[in-house]
């Protein structure tokens, strides 16, 4: 068995993830992830007598909310903690090209 | 120096009352105390501008309730109306929350004063609070020691007498490791008991916010304060807030105990397994009866957490994007670069291993093989802590295997932080309230704890022998004192 991913493996799982990592980190990475889903993989010898499955430990139904529109947030408090703006709109780079 | 924050809060509220002490000499005393213990670095963002205001807003109120007026330091995932909330990360480093956590408004309302927000493990991820961008707070009971965590500044400073409360979160441990490495009560309730509205959210089915305090009865004072139903936490539960006190020092005649067996296996250390030993001989001659039980399951669920923690954290962490808010990199170009540089420089090395780990988890075939499976896993855990409470008033055992080991240990071992909360993390996957009550110490002159797991919403009876513990053991918890 291999004791470390691909540099191509961790690369994909950092984009899955939208992390940019480092040369550095992605040796380091190399080693760690393929220590932590290697000890995951235990799950799959585990035998279970039933496939019913627990999202949520409440008992209680969740109801959700009536639509109605409430109590906002105040424009120009959000816009204080936004990196780049202009006015009240959050300024983002170009997401399409022409 | 006065010593007003030494008394117990009943002694405090007296002395409130009489008009002999105003709210400012409390807070003016706990900003000394932190100042003077810098060095435990428990807090991330001293708010002694904000506690001074209102100390002496209050000078004009009534003294109306028992936690009136007193300090309490808050963790820093609870967001804090105009308090800086970093959650111990340099993505959140400026961020300034625009409202308050549905806790953070009702310690408010019963004019508690909120001193500052506490130090933690980046975003709750870890179990010593070294995974801070801000380092790691220190234990008090050895300063070259952890403190746990991820609540680990919360748990120092409460153990160094620095306030007499704080709030922590608990997704996989988080307030019982600590309390168990720093001799203090920490309760994580009944998932469902607090509102999570405000928490910032890392493992949204596991995560619940509880009060740490310097022991039982204060500790019950203040969860009595933050449960109840909240419309902005659809999982907050509608039953009715309680009276947690009620039932402390009364007899534990007839109560019947359980201890799972994976609890004293191997994996512990003597030094807990001789302190558990003695504890449960306490019980018994008091009348109690102690069994040994199988928990179906039990020795799965830190496989489970580190699927389930981690993938509903890669979800959750998805927020943080450079975008809205928070830490953002200069002049990106385009989108990707702006979302991938601003995560890969502001979120630590175990935030970005978590991330990552749950985002593979989560992708395609991998969410049937890996997350449904410990979905299934996890019902047949709670499904037996649940049998087992048919039978039983109470589960106990330690919190931790070992007790606060030195900084720097075991920092680039992935699975050690999980190992770590092995003892803990079960509860979490059943959303059972579990405690921590300080039962000896060990080598070293080191606290060791005692967990007591109640059923679902049964804190009340876990706060009985909690009591009944403390007071028989009467250990003083004061390192100050002890040292």
């Amino acid at each position: 068995m291999k004791d470390k991913l691909t540099r191509e493996e961790v690369l994909h799982v950092a984009r899955l993830a939208r992390i940019n990592l480092t040369d550095e980190e992605i040796e380091k990475y190399q080693v760690q992830l393929k220590k932590l889903l290697d000890d995951v993989d235990k799950i799959k010898e585990v035998d279970l007598a039933s496939d019913e499955e627990l999202i949520t430990p409440i008992d209680e139904e969740t109801v959700l909310r009536e639509d109605e529109a409430g109590e906002m947030l105040d424009p120009e408090e959000i816009m204080k903690n936004v990196p780049v703006s202009n006015g009240n709109f959050v300024e983002v780079p170009v997401m399409i090209n022409e | 120096m006065s010593k007003y924050l030494d008394l117990s809060v009943e002694e405090i509220n007296g002395l409130l009352k009489e008009k002999k002490i105003k709210p400012i000499d409390l807070v003016e005393e706990a900003l000394e105390r932190i100042e003077n213990d810098k060095d435990l670095n428990a807090f991330i963002t001293v708010d002694s501008e904000g506690a001074r205001k209102r100390a002496l807003e209050l000078e004009n109120e009534e003294v109306d309730n028992v936690l009136f007026g007193i300090p309490i330091a808050v963790k820093d995932n609870i967001v804090t109306k105009d308090l800086r909330t970093t959650c111990a990360s340099h993505i959140l480093d400026n961020f300034i929350p625009l409202y308050d956590a549905t806790v953070v408004e009702k310690i408010k309302a019963k004019n508690m004063i909120i001193i500052g927000k506490t130090n933690m493990d980046e975003f709750a991820m870890g179990s010593t609070s070294q995974t801070s961008y801000f380092g790691a707070p220190h234990n008090p009971w050895d300063r070259k020691r952890v403190a746990g965590g991820s609540s680990g500044g919360s748990a120092a400073c409460i153990s160094a007498r620095l306030v007499p409360f704080a709030l922590g979160s608990d997704t996989g441990g988080s307030i019982r490791q600590p309390s168990s490495y720093c001799g203090i009560v920490g309760m994580k309730p009944t998932y469902g008991r607090v509102s999570r509205y405000g928490l910032v959210a890392f493992g949204s089915s596991l995560d619940q916010i509880g009060p740490m305090a310097r022991n039982v009865y204060e500790n019950a004072l203040l969860l009595n304060i933050l449960c109840g139903r909240d419309d902005r936490d659809l999982t907050s539960s509608h039953k009715k807030t309680e009276d947690f006190t009620r039932m402390i020092g009364e007899d534990i005649k007839g109560m019947k105990i359980a201890i799972p067996n994976f609890f004293v296996s191997d994996i512990v250390s003597p030094e807990v397994l001789s302190k558990l030993n003695e504890v449960v001989e306490l019980l018994k001659d008091s009348g109690a009866t102690v069994d040994y039980i199988d928990i179906d399951y039990i020795e799965n669920a830190v496989t489970l957490y580190q699927i389930i923690a981690m993938g509903e954290a890669s979800s959750n962490l998805a927020r943080f994007d450079g975008v809205r808010y928070g830490y953002s990199i200069e002049d990106p170009v385009g989108i990707d670069e702006l979302y991938s540089l601003t995560r890969g420089e502001g979120f630590g090395e175990e935030v970005k291993r978590r991330i990552m780990v749950g985002s593979y988890l989560l992708s395609g075939e991998n969410a049937k093989i890996y997350y449904s499976k410990a979905l299934q896993i996890r019902n047949a855990i709670r499904k037996s802590f649940l049998k087992a409470f048919e039978k039983y008033d109470l589960i106990i055992g330690p919190n931790a295997t070992t007790t606060a080991y030195n900084l720097g240990e075991g920092l680039d071992d992935p699975l050690k932080t999980f190992l770590d909360d092995i003892l803990v993390i079960p509860v979490n996957m059943a959303g059972l309230p579990g405690m921590n009550v300080p039962m000896g110490f060990g080598e070293g002159n080191l606290p060791i704890g005692l967990q007591i797991i109640g059923n679902s919403f049964d804190e009340a009876t876990m706060y009985k022998l909690a009591s009944f513990v403390e007071r028989k053991l009467d250990l003083n918890n004061d390192p100050k004192e002890v040292k």
